[in-house]
């Protein structure tokens, strides 16, 4: 559910950065005018590094033979509650993107937006809470957990799908992607779902103090359903506008018309080969867009090649310069009589 | 399990070193990673070739930091099955000829695939230089200088530094689990409930325990512990010199230059 860095376009990786980054200032300011702030924080960090503890815990599938691990994100949102829950998520996902290579820097706002915000700012509170609202028994705090990890999930896959669309890096189209995506995460979210049911009704038989502490002083209630709607319909509203912002650019557009005159006013020097090499450069400034190499499909074989040994020479020559380097470093940590290292 | 502890901080590990990447200023370096990163997100879909001349930066910080390439591409290949999966859409659905290589024709998909593929490389590889060059309390230290809240910056070094901590504690329930079945793969779902809850409530009770340990401390004291260090001339070069040029091989298509060059004495 990790979204990729290269799946993304700038505009939509940093418009979701700024969403995600709004949502934990919020949540920063929400927690700290909690009188409980400080007591709050040892707690909030152990809980994130118990999900990358439980995420290491594989389970078999009955029947299947397969094996998963569980996301942890409506199970924190139930203990710690809804922004503290977020906050965690947003570090326990910095630090995937930054140590586990899972994720990636640009794409931290997507990923803090599907599986943060989705969850412990939208779902817990609009589905969750008032769910249990009857009382923290087992079958209340069962419906609720399926039913919240489920349309949690759905709206994350959702928003992976929305972001990798509007991003146009793939040629996947919107409704086959959506397709793929839902109902691997409707069975994701039922397993999850029934798992967070039964971590909850275990933490809630041993030590009911864990669970209700968040649950049952709700006699303010923290963020009212108008509020959760007007939040919702913000973020809407963002999302869109970015999205349309993203229709009308069309930056390849720019990158083509920048490449030909760049590349027709480098030979210009020449005056006995330039008619020669315009009409080679005409084809080469194609090459960096391929759409218009393909509008005239029948070109020539061989120009059409263009960049291969270029790039060939390159990669080689980046391979080259990054061996020397390191060889003459390790020389000058031999050639140190202590070799300090 | 423990292997897989050990791999966490790995990386860490790395970034107690002192080379000239290491000692450049870590707001610097965040910013330049970021910069680059968007770069590269930003060629287009069969940008290929022009994309080339970028893996410069990445190749010529691992060299400078003695980074090993075997454990980062390691980790880069973990990262890759999402990329993979999203990026055979385009190897099905874009049959478009781009060229034609001999007898063989290569599709536009297959090369907006390569170009994913690629993409996905470089900005991994950014990330993990980044991290293995840059030890966390100056990651910490340069979120401070980005103005982000004390308890945000709080948060996210005690998360890590618990990780190990609480990994530890699952690996030996894990392990104690397993020597009471009876050769058994992995947690029984039945079993998933009370084994993880047993660990929840162990984690919380130990938060519990480290909550008090810090307030015996002196916890909330305004934290002054980051080194304010500013950033030097020879950090600004360096932002100068990988943006720019990174710029420059995402306005120029330098391979396809290059081409032209050679084809000029090899007709």
């Amino acid at each position: 559910m990790h979204m990729a860095d290269a799946l993304l376009s700038p505009a939509v990786g940093l418009s979701m950065g700024a969403v995600s980054a709004g949502a934990m200032a919020l949540s920063v300011s929400k927690i700290k005018k909690d009188d409980l702030s400080d007591k709050k924080v040892p707690l909030m960090a152990v809980a994130g590094a118990f999900v990358f503890a439980a995420q290491m815990i594989n389970f078999t599938i009955p029947a299947t033979g397969s094996s998963g691990h569980i996301g942890g994100g409506m199970l924190l949102a139930a203990l710690l509650g809804g922004y503290p829950s977020f906050l965690t998520l947003s570090v326990v996902l910095i630090i995937q993107a930054l140590f586990f290579a899972d994720g990636g820097l640009l794409a931290l706002g997507c990923n803090i937006f599907n599986m943060g915000v989705i969850p412990c700012l939208l779902v817990y509170p609009l589905v969750f809470k008032p769910l249990m609202k009857r009382g923290p028994s087992y079958k209340n705090l069962t419906l609720a957990s399926v039913l919240s990890v489920v349309i949690g999930l759905q709206l994350g896959a959702l928003g992976v799908v929305l972001e990798t669309t509007a991003s146009g890096v793939t040629e996947l189209p919107f409704s086959a992607f959506l397709m793929m995506m839902q109902p691997i995460h409707l069975a994701i979210g039922l397993v999850e779902g029934v798992i967070t049911a039964a971590i909850l009704s275990f933490v809630y038989s041993m030590r009911p103090d864990l669970i209700e502490a968040e649950l049952i002083p709700s006699s303010k209630p923290r963020l009212s359903f108008k509020k959760a709607l007007a939040l919702l319909a913000i973020a809407t509203i963002l999302t869109g506008g970015v999205l349309s912002l993203y229709a009308s650019e069309h930056p390849d557009g720019l990158e083509w018309s920048i490449e030909r005159v760049a590349g027709t006013s480098e030979l210009t020097s020449d005056e006995a080969l330039h008619d020669k090499m315009g009409a080679i450069q005409e084809k080469t400034a194609l090459m960096p867009d391929y759409d218009f190499a393909a509008e005239n499909n029948s070109s020539i074989p061989g120009t059409s090649l263009a960049g291969l040994i270029g790039g060939g020479l390159t990669f080689l020559l980046a391979g080259i310069t990054g061996y020397l380097l390191s060889r003459f470093k390790k020389r000058r940590v031999n050639a140190s009589p202590l070799g300090e290292n | 399990m423990k292997s897989k502890i050990r791999e966490i901080y790995s990386l860490e590990q790395l970034s107690g070193r002192d080379t000239s990447i290491h000692q450049l200023h870590p707001l610097i370096k965040l910013i330049t990673s970021l910069g680059f990163i968007i770069i590269v997100v930003s060629f287009g879909r069969y940008s290929l070739i022009p994309m080339i001349p970028m893996v410069f930066y990445p190749t010529i910080v691992m060299a400078l930091s003695e980074t090993p390439y075997g454990l980062l591409l390691k980790r880069c290949a973990l990262a890759l099955p999402f990329c993979l999966l999203a990026g055979i859409s385009n190897l099905i659905l874009d049959t478009g000829a781009a060229f034609t290589l001999g007898s063989l024709s290569i599709s536009l998909g297959f090369f907006s695939f390569l170009t994913l593929l690629f993409k996905a490389y470089l900005s991994v590889i950014t990330v993990l230089l980044l991290v293995a060059t840059t030890p966390i309390s100056d990651i910490a230290g340069a979120m401070k200088r980005l103005k982000i809240p004390d308890l945000f910056i709080t948060l996210f070094e005690m998360t890590y530094r618990y990780i190990g901590i609480l990994m530890e504690e699952a690996s030996s329930m894990a392990l104690a689990y397993r020597l009471r079945s009876h050769e058994q793969k992995g947690i029984v779902l039945n079993h998933m409930g009370s084994f993880v809850g047993q660990l929840l409530i162990r984690s919380f009770d130990r938060a519990e325990r480290i909550y008090q340990a810090m307030k015996l401390r002196g916890y909330p004291a305004s934290q002054k512990g980051f080194a304010e260090k500013k950033a030097s001339a020879r950090d600004i070069l360096y932002l100068i010199i990988v943006l720019g040029s990174s710029l420059i091989f995402r306005f120029l298509n330098i391979p396809g230059t290059m081409n032209n060059f050679i084809e000029r004495f090899i007709p």
